[in-house]
């Protein structure tokens, strides 16, 4: 049984990773701890540099993926918003990177548990993103990450999501793959636009001026990105012949004969499952879409998991405030072509690590059938008890307010 | 499934415990899963760790809301307004209470209808490990009342342990400690009342929330703070004891304790403030004239004063 945190470490482990600079943060500190462990006592070969900041350390780990090494860092939450200026440093550099990120919610006020305002913050950056739901998926996403990543077609940085404590901290079965078998999946890495050589210089990162060289690059990158959708499909065949596990860019539970869809992300998503179980005992045609792959968006498939369904409810672990949903607009606007297009209800749910309870996944699922009768979609819907708005109030009263 | 909750305080094991039970439940062929949630992350800070024992695929994850089991390894959390180690046990469940007191007592004194099974861990710890730190101990209680099997239990300490420490000696004594638990309870009983252990629907209404000025939705604390009122003796397991027939008021406790919890009376003799001291017994060990000794504190007080 394995955390996934130490699932993390694994997958790096078994990647035969060259050089690790860290930058401790809650809950992701378990990740470099296991790392460290390991390469003290010999049994992992790397290079591991405690740096001064998560700023420092995606920069070292970003110039060293540019000098041609396998990098591997980790961070989280307010981690990664003080490393954000180097996130789209490093993808532009066009290195393949490869960053865990334990999702945890961004403060004010400050927390540790999980939701996605972090990761998703970084939705535009040019890293790649994929969202895990086990900690079996975390350790096989980091092999999976470094192919998809070092592909020619591809080359920009990744990261790997994991909810804090939902997952970082909750131990499961892991089967661990053995060294050959992955290092059969995945080769050395040799880049040809990327090196350091003192026979043959180069310098990284060109300033331009004019806006024409600018956009030639980002659109550049834009192109990497949405050509990874088809090499994902590559590495999640060959990743199925060597492991015998299937991840595709997205995963429907109950999918194909269901009309009442919940669609989620991450380790939340078990729990959506089994509010489709027990909708299903009720007679219920519910199922679920987990979107694994973020960056670069799946729409075809989701287009083809989602589209004609009757109604579709996006659970959004996020808020964007003014808005509402991250995902629910994504998905919004992907389906807006569609001749069938489903009832889309939006909900945000699982802030800051907030429990989503039988009851209320009732609640969304209740809401779709409603929706189908009225045709009303209503907006954004924070889900909140009442039992949790009576422990706020003696919460409020506590601190003195009223 | 079974669904089983331990409460302790930071250094006491409680995460240990969760993880030697989930470990034995899956080496004796459950699904299994373990996770423990702490805030602060500091010795004495209220820590609860969650264990999933099914035959099934395990749907579910985060902290157990509505327990089978309730392990308190700490029995002055039953008093903290803010862990509540009770709350959300299903009816027809257990609790286990690390306590001096007996099974009647512990159950009139903490106002607990569920069953209350009472074991004084602490005891056992200080007796079999010579020190308070209860994972495995706790760990082999669990694994009796959920019906594990004892080579199970014995594996998973050796393998939960062998991550931690390294002394051989001590982690054969803690096999011992958790087999020693493991008896020392008894399953007929449990089993019995485990059949009723369904869970009794309270359902949960989702509202919408209703719009308040910054005034009180601001994350800020209008109240003065309370730190003085919170009292941490109640975290001790050992206090420390005066004997002032030799003391020399040397002032050495004084400037030795941590926490100052040692002050002066009107004599210029030092004593300790028990309401706050937790107990460290950096005063006993600096005491130049053994006028400081230790005493096991076997009972809780409160955990806020009035």
């Amino acid at each position: 049984m394995l955390t996934g945190n130490a699932a993390a470490a694994w997958g790096v482990r078994l990647a035969e990773v060259d050089y690790i600079p860290v930058y401790p943060v809650t809950p992701q500190t378990e990740i470099i701890e296991t790392l460290a462990g390991w390469i003290s006592n010999g049994v992992m070969d790397s290079r591991f540099v405690t740096m001064d900041s998560e700023h420092s350390m995606l920069t070292a780990a970003g110039s060293a993926s540019a000098t041609g090494a396998r990098a591997f860092t980790a961070t989280s939450s307010q981690g990664l918003l003080y490393g954000f200026e180097m996130l789209y440093a490093v993808a532009g550099w066009r290195v393949p990177l490869v960053m865990v990120n334990v999702s945890r919610g961004l403060s004010s006020p400050i927390t540790l548990e999980p939701d996605h305002n972090d990761v998703l913050a970084a939705r535009d950056t040019g890293f790649l993103q994929i969202h895990c739901e086990t900690c079996q998926e975390v350790l096989d996403s980091i092999l999976m990450a470094y192919r998809l990543a070092e592909d020619e077609r591809v080359l920009l940085p990744i990261i790997v999501n994991l909810d804090g404590f939902y997952l970082s901290f909750t131990r499961e079965p892991v089967e661990v793959p053995d060294e050959e078998q992955a290092r059969n999946f995945l080769p050395l890495y040799q880049p040809k636009h990327a090196f350091f050589k003192a026979s043959q210089p180069m310098a990284q990162s060109a300033a331009v001026l004019g806006g024409s060289g600018y956009s030639y690059f980002k659109y550049q990158m834009h192109m990497a990105s949405q050509n990874a959708l088809a090499v994902y499909k590559e590495v999640c065949d060959e990743f199925e012949t060597g492991f015998g596990r299937n991840y595709d860019t997205v995963e429907g539970y109950m999918l194909d004969d269901a009309d009442y869809v919940l669609v989620m992300t991450n380790s939340f998503s078990t729990l959506g499952k089994a509010a489709v179980n027990n909708a299903r005992e009720r007679g219920i045609k519910a199922g679920l879409l987990r979107l694994r792959l973020l960056r670069p968006f799946p729409v075809a498939d989701l287009k083809a998991a989602i589209g004609g369904k009757k109604a579709v409810a996006i659970i959004d672990q996020n808020i964007s405030i003014g808005n509402g949903g991250i995902l629910h607009s994504e998905i919004a606007s992907c389906l807006y072509t569609e001749k069938h297009r489903p009832l889309l209800l939006s909900f945000i749910a699982g802030l800051g690590g907030k429990n989503i309870s039988p009851d209320e996944f009732e609640f969304i699922i209740n809401k779709m059938i409603e929706g189908e009768d009225t045709g009303d979609t209503g907006t954004a819907q924070l889900i909140y008890t009442d039992k949790e708005w009576h422990e706020m109030e003696r919460l409020k009263r506590m601190a003195g307010k009223g | 499934m079974y669904r089983v909750r331990f409460h302790g305080r930071g250094g006491q094991g409680a995460r240990v415990a969760s993880k030697v039970l989930g470990t034995a439940a899956f080496l004796d062929g459950y699904y299994a899963q373990d996770f423990p949630l702490y805030g602060a992350e500091r010795r004495g800070a209220p820590v609860a760790a969650s264990t999933r024992i099914s035959e099934d695929p395990i749907m579910e994850r985060g902290v157990i809301p509505e327990p089978d089991i309730v392990i308190v390894m700490d029995e002055t959390l039953l008093q903290d307004p803010l862990t509540m180690p009770v709350s959300g046990l299903k009816s027809g469940g257990i609790v286990l209470i690390n306590t001096t007191r007996s099974q009647a007592e512990a159950k009139a004194e903490y106002k607990i209808t569920a069953q209350v099974l009472t074991l004084d861990i602490t005891k056992i710890g200080l007796d079999m490990l010579g020190m308070p730190i209860l994972s495995t101990l706790a760990g082999g209680v669990a694994a009796r009342i959920v019906g594990l099997s004892e080579e199970s239990l014995t594996a998973a300490v050796k393998k939960v342990l062998a991550e931690i420490i390294t002394d051989r000696k001590l982690l054969d004594k803690n096999v011992a400690a958790a087999l020693y638990c493991f008896n020392a309870i008894t399953p007929a009983k449990i089993e019995l009342e485990l059949k009723t252990t369904e869970t009794i629907k309270k359902k949960s209404t989702v509202i919408s929330l209703p719009f308040e000025h910054a005034e009180v939705s601001s994350p800020a604390i209008n109240a003065t703070g309370n730190t003085p009122l919170r009292m941490t003796g109640n975290w001790r397991v050992f206090r420390p004891a005066w004997n002032y027939d030799t003391c020399t008021r040397c002032m050495i406790c004084v400037a030795r304790c941590p926490d100052g919890c040692i002050l002066v009376n009107e004599d210029g003799f030092p004593y300790t403030d028990y309401d706050n001291c937790k107990g460290c017994l950096i005063c006993v060990e600096e005491c130049p004239t053994n006028t400081l000794g230790k005493m096991r504190e076997v009972h809780a007080k409160k955990a806020i004063g009035k």
